[in-house]
């Protein structure tokens, strides 16, 4: 395995809307060119977490760090460069092009208007991500399934070395679902490093080197592969579940109805 | 998109024989269309006859005429990249310039001066229709920042307190005056010289170079402030930048021409469905197109009958007819 270098870092970290509190203390440490998937239920602080880990949320960048440094000695363009972050819901007013929509993640790269280089670079996001074929087509009018692929697309224009991806493949149908995962997955072999929240744990157990478990705010696993146990998956979700292991790959089956 | 290409061209070109064919019409019966041109060709090969006829001519065209068609040209250039500026900030395709109270407020001030008046009628017109906006906007401040809700909201009910105000001025004023108030508010370029040029040209340049500088980033901003932010663009700046260049372009404007109505939100509509959404084409044609078409428009108000005709009524009568059109005929997706 070799020693994995960490690229952030997050010291006591604690947040909450308005009274809720939604994270507490949370100390934890990424590692990079991996895949890091963050399971729990919903309302578990999975999306909290990735918002504030990309700066959406305020008041708590002193506790993160990117390469030691912390989040709030960084400037919005040197924070695009580092790290991109796509949400769970994404809606458009104007019906935009695939390819200005993807050209618009260039913005932490540029003054006032894309260069050649910014189109060559949303270019090759839109081909990397397998929807050349909708470059021209309306954003508004595409499935909501296209429509993650290319929000996907934007944010590898963007160029950052941290993905931070909330449920990429929530409105994904299985080709699709396979499709992303293995680009995050060749994406991290060049050396990105990805943190998603994922809901699938099936699919978080076939592609993430590391994950992590969040229960009401607080991280109660965080580990490699062997911490996906019958006993963690019940405490985390409250539901029993079958883990069926063959040679290479692990399964994770519902029996019965939850009760 | 070959299709949009050809509409830009004809974009690009239309302003300069407008503008040029604007000069030589006119209600004046003393030199005829072609006897204006012709001064006009004169002019530009500095081969201008020394008569009296042509001084005459000179004196029409460019004392009288051409600070109009200047005027009537930003007037209408700043409405529209106003409203296409505001609709792209705000994410809402129903945002005019006047949706945060600017065009009563700038009436109420415009009539206040009217009736008493203690202050120029266009300083006045201009101070409210800021002060219209400044308090729509500080209403809708809540924990430091502002939603795009409330901020329409609190538009809405500012315009209409001043509204209000406004018809207690009218009220009390009597009928000679409450005619120029209501003429006022119907838009008219009619006092429009080389002194109102003067006066209004800074904030109406300015307001028009700052939307254009920033024309793509609108498309950054109108996709929403997550994904400016996290893509590495302040989006509360961005916002607040773009809203003081379309207040001042657009308070300047209405303190010169009246209320123009429904003009700055017609026409990035009608440059959306001839260009395309993206902004960085669609900012510059709305300043080419929104100039050119309402010159045209004024054109028609001057000419067209004896007396003039307020601008504001023609620009929903010939703008109107001519957006239904084009929403009929493109195959634009709104949701």
């Amino acid at each position: 395995m070799g020693v994995n270098t960490k690229i952030v870092d997050i010291q006591n970290l604690s947040f909450s809307y308005k009274k809720h509190s939604v994270l507490r203390n949370i100390n934890a440490s990424f590692n990079e060119k991996k895949m890091t998937v963050v399971l729990g239920r919903n309302g578990s602080g999975k999306s909290t977490l990735l918002r504030l880990m990309a700066g959406l949320l305020k008041g708590q960048e002193k506790n993160i760090f990117y390469k030691e440094k912390s989040l709030d000695s960084l400037s919005l363009k040197e924070r695009a460069k580092l790290l991109g972050f796509m949400s769970q819901h994404h809606k458009a007013v104007f019906p935009f092009t695939v390819y200005e929509v993807v050209l618009t993640g260039r913005v932490g790269h540029l003054n006032w208007t894309p260069s050649q280089h910014d189109v060559k670079m949303a270019l090759q996001a839109i081909e990397r991500t397998g929807i050349s074929h909708l470059k021209d087509r309306y954003y508004t009018e595409l499935s909501g399934g296209e429509q993650q692929l290319v929000m996907i697309a934007r944010v590898l224009a963007q160029q950052p070395q941290i993905l931070l991806l909330d449920e990429p493949t929530a409105n994904l149908d299985l080709k699709h679902t396979v499709m992303v995962m293995d680009i995050l997955d060749d994406l991290c072999k060049d050396g990105l490093t990805v943190i998603m929240a994922l809901h699938d744990i099936n699919l978080a157990a076939r592609y993430a080197s590391d994950l992590m478990m969040l229960k009401n705010g607080e991280i109660c696993a965080f580990g490699q592969k062997e911490i996906i146990t019958e006993e963690n998956l019940e405490m985390l979700y409250d539901i029993k579940v079958k883990i069926i292991r063959n040679v290479e790959q692990l399964y994770v089956a519902l029996p019965g109805s939850g009760k | 998109m070959k299709k949009r290409t050809k509409t830009l061209f004809v974009l690009y070109l239309t302003p300069i024989p407008v503008i040029i064919i604007s000069l030589c019409i006119g209600p004046s019966t003393i030199f005829s269309f072609k006897e204006a041109l012709y001064f006009l060709f004169q002019y530009a090969i500095g081969q201008t006859p020394d008569t009296p006829e042509s001084a005459m001519i000179k004196t029409i065209l460019f004392d009288v005429r051409l600070p109009r068609v200047l005027l009537a040209f930003l007037v209408g250039a700043s409405l529209s990249v106003s409203g296409s500026g505001l609709q792209a900030i705000f994410r809402n395709p129903l945002v005019s310039p006047y949706i945060l109270g600017l065009s009563s407020g700038a009436a109420f001030g415009a009539a206040l001066a009217l009736a008493w008046g203690f202050m120029h009628i266009q300083l006045s017109a201009f101070l409210f229709g800021l002060l219209a906006v400044a308090i729509s906007y500080t209403m809708a401040i809540r924990n430091k920042s502002v939603s795009i809700v409330s901020l329409i909201l609190s538009g809405i009910i500012v315009g209409g307190i001043f509204t209000a105000l406004l018809t207690i001025v009218q009220f009390f004023s009597d009928p000679f005056k409450l005619q120029s108030i209501v003429h006022w508010t119907m838009g008219n370029l009619h006092n429009a010289g080389w002194q109102a040029l003067k006066t209004t040209y800074t904030p109406l340049v300015l307001g028009i170079i700052i939307l254009f500088i920033y024309r793509w980033k609108l498309n950054v901003l109108s996709l929403g402030d997550d994904e400016a932010r996290t893509s590495g663009m302040n989006p509360e700046i961005g916002k607040i930048i773009i809203l003081i260049a379309a207040t001042m372009a657009s308070s300047a404007a209405v303190s010169v021409a009246g209320i123009i109505g429904l003009y700055g939100l017609i026409v990035p509509h009608m440059v959306r469905m001839m260009v395309g959404p993206d902004n960085k084409t669609a900012i510059p044609a709305n300043i080419l197109f929104g100039g050119t078409f309402l010159l045209i428009i004024d054109n028609f108000s001057r000419t067209l009958a004896a007396f003039e005709i307020p601008i504001g009524i023609f620009t929903i009568l010939l703008g109107a007819p001519f957006f239904l059109y084009l929403m009929k005929k493109t195959k634009i997706g709104w949701e």
